[in-house]
């Protein structure tokens, strides 16, 4: 791979001054003249029918200046489910937080105090919190399509995908393996909670959104207002993080605009930490069933996968399962039954459909190679991935060299004990491996560059930086494209009135493809410069670009990820504490190595949360959220955090903007599935459901 | 429900303030409040130095420390990332000790020094942590990011060499949910000037 003269040196942020100062204005810093501050009011019941709202109290409250429910604003949320109408406000309410009403007033604390004003008469109606419940016979029904989720082809029926014959392939078996895994609903949990500040000017409507994609999130609420497009601008200049909770638009968007209008003031809406986790989503939980056929060679003949999924209350996103798709294998179905229950709705949230199925399928894979007396890396190094679906060719693969490189960094010869549970002492040390893989197709996403008489160039692009350093991102790859340093060039961004469509920071494809848009107006730049000159005084060219995204030709692009994690267990306590790990990454080339380390580090850390503590959890007598918030979810600290180290293989990947590939989502999808693995090889007894908490680490070795 | 007031609610949490040596003088943002006090609330007129500056204003009794900064002294630079005591964001300096300023009471800062965020640079020159912050990558989304800066900033006032390991310990109240503590411990290891060949993390 060649080196670059910007693309590939480690950079700091563009916007890092910002950050450390407290200068960056992120959406809840922004405070309009005359601003009303609102809140929402909640069901407290997990499935009810609303009789009557009386808000007369609550009305005559001086300060209160709008109240929306459902009997004065019957807007549809289509970003909030896929399948159904879900409203801002709906009757039914079908969850505990399912919103009731929302209050503008003067300030927070009068808001605060007529939501304990309005009263509302609920129907308390039969509840499910259980997948398994919500599907037996007679079970009360969440929606009127019934609570199995329909598919993708909108039918009745479980998602599924099949190649070959899995009964072929598990007759064809020396061994056949059946074992079951389950993963908890956990919350996204980024420090900004959410929060929209909406303003209109006749009908012209401003939101101030903290949003992924602001191209989206403007798109989304035009079709929900019935709005022309031309009519929305979203602005979303700093975002305190988001993992997918803020993909689209969200209703906090809808619910301000419509505050705002019937108030006559800009309206800002700020959730609380605690409708953060029960109100706004997290990750589906999920039931995987597996059947593994094997060769005593350690072939893999067959696998079955039949799952159900736990969309929640509504049905926001796919509610999926992938982790199948890193094996070679020739007979392979699987079956995914997304199911409603009453509780807090599944949607986005870091690479969506991976870690916990990777957790399900790596677990049972690492019971094989240690049935079969194989190194678990042994297994994977023969049974891994070669084309994807095991017929269409990758533009580049790294995932060996993850797996032999990433070993060699951890010391795997060294700290994988051949029998697990091994050694003396209450406290037990194991090291697990898994891998991961992450789809990076390239897209449609626009740019625009223009370079004044001044020599300053100028990319404006709809990014809004998450925290993946896109801003910067976008920037190095102008720089490296116009042969200019970095300062050179100024990046505009994080408004739809400056800037053109960007992807939207969800499905790690900034960088890919913005960045090739980046990369095409650049060119188209340089051909005008060419042809015209650079302008000189007043001057000004301007280019602009938007990729095809159909150019693979029959081929699959994708970034692979091998983790490996050392624990430590006592067994005697149950406590597990991850003590090394390695992320190793093939995301084509490295963009910016300091960033990138970040996501990779941080994206390991926060899969380590997901193996060991978290877990939105729900009284099933009450059918309400017992530990919504921080204590809690036991997300992880300081003192949680072990040293990632991380090992990057660049493959010459052919396509991308130089090269680059996908980095975001895939840095924590082999996480869980590695810590677990570890707890396995430390304690040689498998815990089978997520969270591995000290209770079930002791239950198993009972 | 049972109705609990914020301010019950603060005052029934959170532990009283410890005052310290004062810090020195810092620049401080003088603007004008963003939002008055509602009539009829009850309320108090207070003295605080904010970032150097004296000020003497009257806050609504039920008015947060957070509050007070965020809405009226227009100093966003604290967040608020919970607002209840769990995440550290809205971490401050309180004569020098830090507090979660989510779980102060306005009123309770009558005569005492706060230092935010935006007090940090002295004369247009940054704090050798903010430095060290935007060198080794610590702001991903950034959100935590000024209450990380405060609780490190207390830790190296009363501790100038703090080894790996007593930097987590003090900065295990501010969480990242972007999860870079290994560039947090980093750069606070390089502000220091005892940066290990390694970041953070639990020895192995």
């Amino acid at each position: 791979m060649t080196p670059l003269k910007t693309v590939g040196h480690a950079t700091h942020r563009i916007d890092a001054l910002q950050r450390v100062t407290g200068a960056a204005k992120y959406t809840s810093d922004i405070h309009l003249p005359g601003m009303l501050y609102a809140r929402v009011l909640r069901s407290p019941h997990p499935h009810a029918r609303i009789r009557k709202i009386d808000l007369a109290k609550a009305m005559v409250l001086p300060g209160v200046k709008a109240i929306l429910t459902h009997e004065n604003c019957d807007i549809t949320w289509g970003s909030g489910d896929q399948l159904n109408q879900r409203r801002l406000f709906n009757n039914p309410v079908r969850f505990a937080g399912d919103p009731v009403a929302a209050i503008a007033a003067v300030d927070r604390h009068v808001a605060e105090d007529a939501m304990h004003l309005i009263e509302v008469d609920y129907e308390v109606l039969p509840f499910l919190t259980d997948l398994e419940e919500a599907l037996k016979p007679g079970a009360v029904k969440i929606h009127e399509t019934g609570n199995l989720s329909l598919n993708n082809q909108r039918q009745p029926q479980p998602q599924t995908y099949r190649r070959g014959s899995v009964a072929d392939g598990l007759k064809a078996a020396d061994r056949l393996f059946e074992d079951n895994f389950t993963s908890a609903h956990h919350n996204n949990a980024q420090l900004e909670i959410r929060v929209s500040i909406a303003e209109w000017a006749g009908d012209k409507l401003t939101v101030h959104a903290a949003t992924q994609g602001i191209a989206n999130c403007r798109t989304d609420i035009a079709r929900d207002l019935k709005m022309n497009v031309d009519n929305v601008r979203v602005i979303s200049e700093y975002m305190g993080g988001g993992f997918g909770n803020k993909n689209q638009c969200q209703d906090s968007d809808l619910i301000a605009a419509m505050l705002s209008e019937q108030a006559g003031a800009p309206v800002k809406l700020e959730f609380t930490r605690k409708e953060d986790f029960v109100a706004v989503h997290g990750r589906w939980s999920s039931r995987q069933s597996y059947k593994v056929g094997v060769k005593n060679d350690g072939t893999l003949t067959a696998i079955q996968l039949t799952a159900l999924t736990g969309a929640g209350a509504y049905r926001k996103s796919s509610c999926d399962l992938s982790g199948t798709e890193i094996y070679q294998v020739p007979n392979l179905e699987t079956s995914v039954s997304p199911v409603y229950t009453n509780t807090a709705v599944a949607a986005n949230y870091r690479a969506p459909a991976y870690p916990q199925g990777v957790f399900g399928i790596e677990s049972l894979m690492d019971d094989v190679a240690y049935a079969l007396k194989m190194d678990p890396m042994e297994f994977r190094l023969k049974n891994m991935t070669r084309k994807f679906r095991d017929q269409t060719p990758y533009t580049s693969i790294g995932l060996e060299d993850c797996i032999r490189k990433g070993a060699e960094k951890f010391g795997w010869k060294q700290r994988w004990k051949p029998v697990a549970g091994s050694g003396d002492g209450p406290v037990k040390r194991g090291a697990g491996m898994a891998m991961g893989m992450f789809g990076s197709g390239l897209g449609r996403s626009s740019a625009v560059v223009r370079l004044d008489g001044q020599g300053q160039y100028h990319l404006h692009v709809g990014v809004t930086d998450v925290g993946t350093a896109a801003k910067t991102t976008m920037g190095l790859i102008a720089a490296e494209e116009l042969g200019v340093p970095l300062e050179k060039v100024t990046v505009v961004w994080g408004d739809t009135d400056t800037c053109p469509y960007s992807v939207g920071e969800s499905g790690s494809r900034t960088t890919v493809q913005t960045g090739m848009a980046v990369i095409e107006a650049v060119r188209d730049l340089k051909k005008q410069i060419a042809e015209k000159g650079v302008p000189k005084g007043n001057e000004v060219l301007t280019a602009m670009a938007t990729t095809n995204p159909a150019q693979l030709q029959g081929q699959s692009r994708n970034s692979f990820a091998v983790h490996f994690a050392e624990v430590e267990v006592n067994v005697e306590t149950g406590h597990a504490i991850v003590t090394r790990f390695v992320s190793a990454h093939d995301s084509g080339r490295v963009v910016n190595p300091l960033t990138a380390q970040s996501q990779v580090q941080g994206g390991a850390i926060q899969g380590i949360g997901m193996a060991l503590h978290e877990e939105l959890l729900y009284d099933k007598r009450s059918g309400l959220p017992l530990n919504a918030g921080y204590y809690g979810a036991r997300i992880m600290t300081h003192l949680d955090a072990p040293l990632v180290d991380v090992v990057w293989v660049e493959t010459d990947e052919p396509y991308g903007p130089f090269g680059a590939k996908t980095l975001g989502e895939p840095t924590i999808i082999p996480t869980v599935a590695a810590v677990a693995n570890a707890i396995y090889n430390a304690i040689g007894r498998r815990v089978k459901s997520l969270p591995i908490t000290r209770d079930k680490i002791l239950g198993v070795l009972a | 429900m049972k109705k609990i007031s914020r301010r019950r609610f603060v005052e029934g949490t959170s532990a009283g303030i410890v005052a310290v040596a004062a810090i020195p003088a810092a620049e401080a943002q003088q603007k004008a409040p963003v939002t008055a006090a509602q009539p009829g609330v009850p309320r108090t007129t207070i003295k605080v130095i904010v970032n150097g500056v004296e000020r003497r204003m009257e806050v609504e009794d039920r008015w947060t420390l957070v509050e007070l900064l965020r809405d009226h002294l227009n100093l966003t630079g604290t967040k608020i990332g919970c607002d209840r005591g769990e995440c550290g964001a809205c971490t401050v300096l309180v004569d020098g000790t830090p507090l979660y300023s989510c779980s102060q009471l306005a009123v309770w800062m009558n005569g005492r020094s706060i230092q935010t965020v935006e007090g940090l640079a002295k004369n247009g020159k940054l704090d050798p942590l903010q430095e060290a912050f935007i060198q080794h990558d610590a702001p991903q989304c950034g959100y935590c990011t000024s209450g990380q800066l405060m609780i490190a900033k207390a830790l190296l006032v009363k501790n100038a060499r703090p080894t790996h390991d007593e930097v987590r310990t003090a900065m295990t109240g501010n969480l990242c949910r972007c999860s870079n503590y290994n560039h947090y411990v980093e750069a606070v290891m390089a502000a220091s000037g005892t940066a290990p060949s390694t970041g953070g993390g639990n020895a192995a």
